[in-house]
């Protein structure tokens, strides 16, 4: 089954008491959330509170790992993309993904493109396709003479921009950044936060990060999660609200003590 | 340019600060208009008006602090974004000053002024020229201007002291007027005041351009210096 | 050493801790070095035997050849040919004709006849390479006085004719070519088998098996395999190439009648059962550089929502691919060494026809480096050493080669 995207939709993707398992064990409970369309949407919180594997589970990269499963729903524009039907190929071509370590292939830098639209079949002009994603990641002034140069010969940043550019290359509606910038310095980890904020127009993002001032500067709503006290220790979101509150007037106690670095 | 969000946001911080100047500015013309006309109802729209200067206020502060909690600035920035708190709390006074004129023509009631105004208005006049071209340089950052705007404060500070002997001069001829020259009093020192605040801004902007926080000028000293001499 | 610090609570032990570790050194250093001489002491032992004086004697006089004043050397095709007519008996004449017609063959190899056959000297006596150096003297002295009527000459054994000559019963003109004939045709079988078998099921178990008893058992039983001896493999080929897969083996099943070979103890059971026996090594070498991929181009791949079969073929495969070829480097050299598996397979030990195609007898270098040490004379040993330096640099060659399309690979990025 295709995933239409409907664009009446305000909310593009939503959770309801998401329950994510790594085997047995319960890493994630309960997580009931929905990500505005055309905004920038961050997940903050201490460090293996699920953060990554709650954002894994909106496109089923979650599967990749051995022996994880879910309980609950998770629903794009409306459809739920755990369902029976639904190729999970085809939620992670509607979802994209960006990781922490940027990841090129060990391709040049327009094989990194084309090879990604070659895959979905796509048959226009590849050369235009390879500019216009460079152009949209901001990346296609700092390469455009060295585009037969491998991928891995760029800088940190300007590989995670070609990350990014190959994720855009195929028009998904949503991108997932799993700590983007956390292994850039502060000048590259501004770029791609700027980045994202050009980006927004089309797309919808997602992003994990543990840097909590980046999702203040970058973000317009916050998640922030965290490990819950029972016997099982799963991570689940305890607030989530616009970024401007979560970092001025938070109302959970334990947001306010992460944000304010007061936490533990 | 990197971080263009953050600088568009600090424009739009800016901006915000010269509608709220410019608020204010409306409303001490408006208070001296007011009181040299006579008009009650004017008075009263500007009670009123002072309202929303404290509701824009707030709003500015608010932007502020989401800026200064989500943007981490440093070094420039963050001296723009906490002057700013200050600057808008000078004019949120400043606000509170035409203010108190209205109120002072308000109780006035029915009787009628000691003496046609005339300082007065050129005080208001010079105030609002002053407060608006800092603002300006508070703006453009142009340190020259900041510095050399606070000089003038000697001009009101003289009309203030030629109101004040003018009206003693009617109370000693005719001590029965004494409440009368006294309204009139307050309202000259609250002009005065204005004028004290706008140095303060300049020397806020001179602080967001180049760091240094110094006082430019005690004109109240030098306003009691004369008096107790 | 001074001592710059004393912390309250802590024993100033540096000295101490830098003697250990001075000894570790010297011990580590040691067991390289005892490796080191081992390995100069097996070239050595080599080089000893393959280069040295040898005196032979002619069990016919070649001046008795001479014709018209022409010595033998020097007289034409057509003359050696009747030479080798008239002195050998029919029957042998039409043998050799019956090989090959005499009309095909090149004077050069004529010749070779005539000394094979008419002149056949015969070793006397040889030494080996540093009595050679240091006593020649003595040698030569010897050489004199017991064998009067013998010549004296410094060979090497190994030569370009030893490489190209096919093996005969002559150590003089004994070659290895038959046996590194073999020995390529057994391998190129081996890497036809392994190779696509071996990557294939590592891919297999690597992406696409999933985490139960089943796939556990095989991983294991593969494990396992990698670690059976030699000669286990050796009955199995036997048993499956040799006897049940005969038609198949010996090439009937094609139509095709061998003069030489009725049975399945071809250079095809050969190759095949060596395939089966670095099979398990590839495969654990495959699954080895496949899992040595890093995870995040897995996730790359997967996250521009490719699926697994692009995945595989268009990262995985190419990525792992060095490695891949490393384990197979290295299957292929124990492979080319293989002697026990081969001789139960039904090597030949003595053939002096070259292997043809995948039905033919054959032999390979290490069974022939076997069967002449086990010989008692003196020259066998010498002919075997010439032939580890053959068979030594024909791995080195392989392996080389196999590095350079290693390096083509890795070089891509």
């Amino acid at each position: 089954m295709a995933l239409n995207n409907n664009f009446d939709q305000k909310y593009i993707i939503e959770t309801r008491n998401l329950d994510i398992y790594y085997g047995s064990f319960k890493a994630v409970a309960g997580v009931n959330m929905r990500v505005e369309r055309n905004a920038i949407t961050a997940i903050i919180g201490p460090s293996g509170c699920g953060k990554s594997t709650l954002l894994r589970a909106f496109n089923r990269m979650n599967e990749l790992y051995a022996d994880t499963s879910i309980e609950g729903e998770v629903t794009f524009s409306g459809q739920d993309i755990y369902a029976r039907d639904v190729d999970p190929v085809e939620v992670r071509y509607r979802i994209g993904m960006v990781f922490q370590k940027p990841n090129p292939f060990p391709k040049s830098i327009y094989e990194n493109i084309a090879w990604t639209a070659r895959i979905h079949g796509y048959k226009g002009n590849m050369d235009e396709l390879v500019e216009n994603s460079l152009r949209q990641a901001a990346l296609w002034d700092e390469v455009k003479d060295k585009l037969k140069q491998s991928g891995l010969s760029l800088s940190g940043g300007q590989q995670q921009r070609l990350c990014i550019a190959r994720a855009l290359s195929i028009k998904p509606e949503v991108i997932l950044m799993d700590e983007p910038a956390s292994a850039l310095d502060p000048i590259a980890t501004l770029k791609i936060e700027e980045l994202m904020q050009d980006l927004k127009q089309n797309y919808t993002i997602v992003i994990v990060t543990h840097n909590m001032q980046q999702a203040a500067r970058a973000s317009d709503y916050t998640a922030m999660m965290m490990l819950t006290n029972g016997e099982s220790r799963s991570g689940t979101v305890i607030e989530f609200d616009e970024t401007n509150i979560i970092f001025t007037r938070p109302k959970d106690k334990r947001t306010e003590d992460y944000v304010t670095g007061r936490f533990g | 340019m990197i971080r263009k969000t953050f600088e568009h946001e600090l424009q739009e911080v800016k901006d915000d600060i010269l509608v709220l100047g410019s608020m204010v500015e409306e409303a001490i013309l408006a208070s001296v208009e007011a009181l040299k006309k006579r008009d009650i109802e004017a008075a009263k729209n500007i009670l009123i008006a002072d309202r929303d200067i404290n509701k824009k206020r707030f709003e500015i502060e608010n932007k502020l602090m989401i800026l200064i909690a989500t943007q981490q600035p440093m070094a420039h920035d963050l001296r723009l974004l906490a002057s700013s708190m200050e600057i808008i709390s000078e004019l949120e006074r400043m606000g509170d000053y035409a203010k108190g004129i209205a109120n002072i023509n308000i109780r006035m009631g029915d009787e009628p002024l000691l003496k046609p105004l005339i300082d007065i208005p050129r005080m208001a006049q010079k105030d609002v020229d002053m407060l608006h071209r800092a603002l300006t340089a508070f703006v453009e950052e142009d340190v020259e201007a900041a510095q050399a705007i606070p000089m003038e404060d000697d001009e009101v500070d003289a009309l203030y002291n030629q109101v004040y002997r003018e009206l003693m001069t009617f109370v000693i001829s005719d001590p029965k007027a004494i409440e009368r020259a006294n309204w009139l009093l307050w309202v000259a020192h609250n002009l005065e005041r204005v004028a004290d605040r706008v140095t303060n801004i300049c020397e806020r902007t001179i602080f967001i351009a180049t760091g240094e926080l110094k006082e430019i000028k005690n004109s109240d000293d030098e306003f009691w210096k004369q008096h107790n001499s | 050493m001074k001592e710059i610090a004393i912390v309250q609570g802590f024993e100033n032990n540096l000295d101490s801790r830098n003697r250990k570790g001075i000894i570790w050194h010297v011990l580590f250093q040691a067991s390289t070095i005892v490796g080191i001489i081992a390995l100069i002491a097996l070239m050595l032992n080599v080089i000893d035997s393959a280069f040295g004086y040898v005196a032979y004697e002619a069990r016919m006089d070649p001046d008795s050849l001479t014709v018209d004043g022409i010595p033998v050397e020097d007289q034409s095709k057509d003359q050696l040919v009747a030479l080798l007519q008239s002195t050998l008996s029919s029957g042998a004449y039409n043998k050799l004709d019956n090989e090959t017609l005499f009309v095909d063959r090149s004077r050069e190899e004529v010749f070779q006849l005539v000394v094979e056959r008419i002149i056949r000297p015969k070793i006397v006596q040889v030494w080996k390479f540093w009595p050679s150096l240091t006593r020649s003297d003595e040698i030569r002295a010897t050489v004199t006085r017991e064998y009067p009527k013998a010549e004296l000459d410094f060979v090497s054994w190994l030569t370009y004719d030893f490489v190209t000559r096919p093996q005969t019963s002559e150590p003089l003109t004994a070659g290895v070519r038959t046996a590194v004939l073999g020995s390529l045709w057994t391998i190129l079988f081996t890497i036809l088998l392994a190779f696509p078998l071996g990557v294939g099921a590592a891919i297999y178990l690597e992406e696409y098996a999933s985490e139960n008893w089943f796939n556990r058992i095989i991983q294991t039983n593969i494990n396992n395999l990698a670690g059976v001896p030699s000669i286990v493999y050796g009955i199995l080929g036997l048993a499956i190439f040799v006897r049940a897969l005969e038609r198949f083996t010996s090439g009937k099943m094609f139509g095709i009648v061998n003069l030489t070979s009725e049975n399945g103890r071809t250079v095809l059971s050969a190759g095949l059962t060596l395939g089966l026996l670095v099979l398990p090594i590839i495969i654990i070498n495959a699954q080895e550089a496949i899992r040595a991929v890093p995870r995040s181009l897995r996730n790359a791949s997967f996250g521009v929502g490719a699926t697994k079969w692009q995945t595989v073929w268009s990262h995985m495969l190419p990525n792992a691919l060095p490695g891949i070829l490393t384990g197979t480097i290295l299957a292929i050299s124990r492979a080319i060494g293989e002697t026990a598996p081969l001789v139960v397979v039904g090597a030949s030990t003595a053939i002096s026809f070259d292997p043809s195609s995948p039905f033919s007898k054959f032999t390979t270098l290490p069974i022939q480096i076997y069967q002449w040490t086990s010989r008692p004379q003196e020259e066998f040993r010498s002919l075997a050493a010439a032939s580890i330096l053959v068979l030594l640099v024909l791995l080195l060659s392989l392996n080389a080669s196999a590095v350079l399309l290693r390096n083509r690979f890795s070089r891509r990025f």
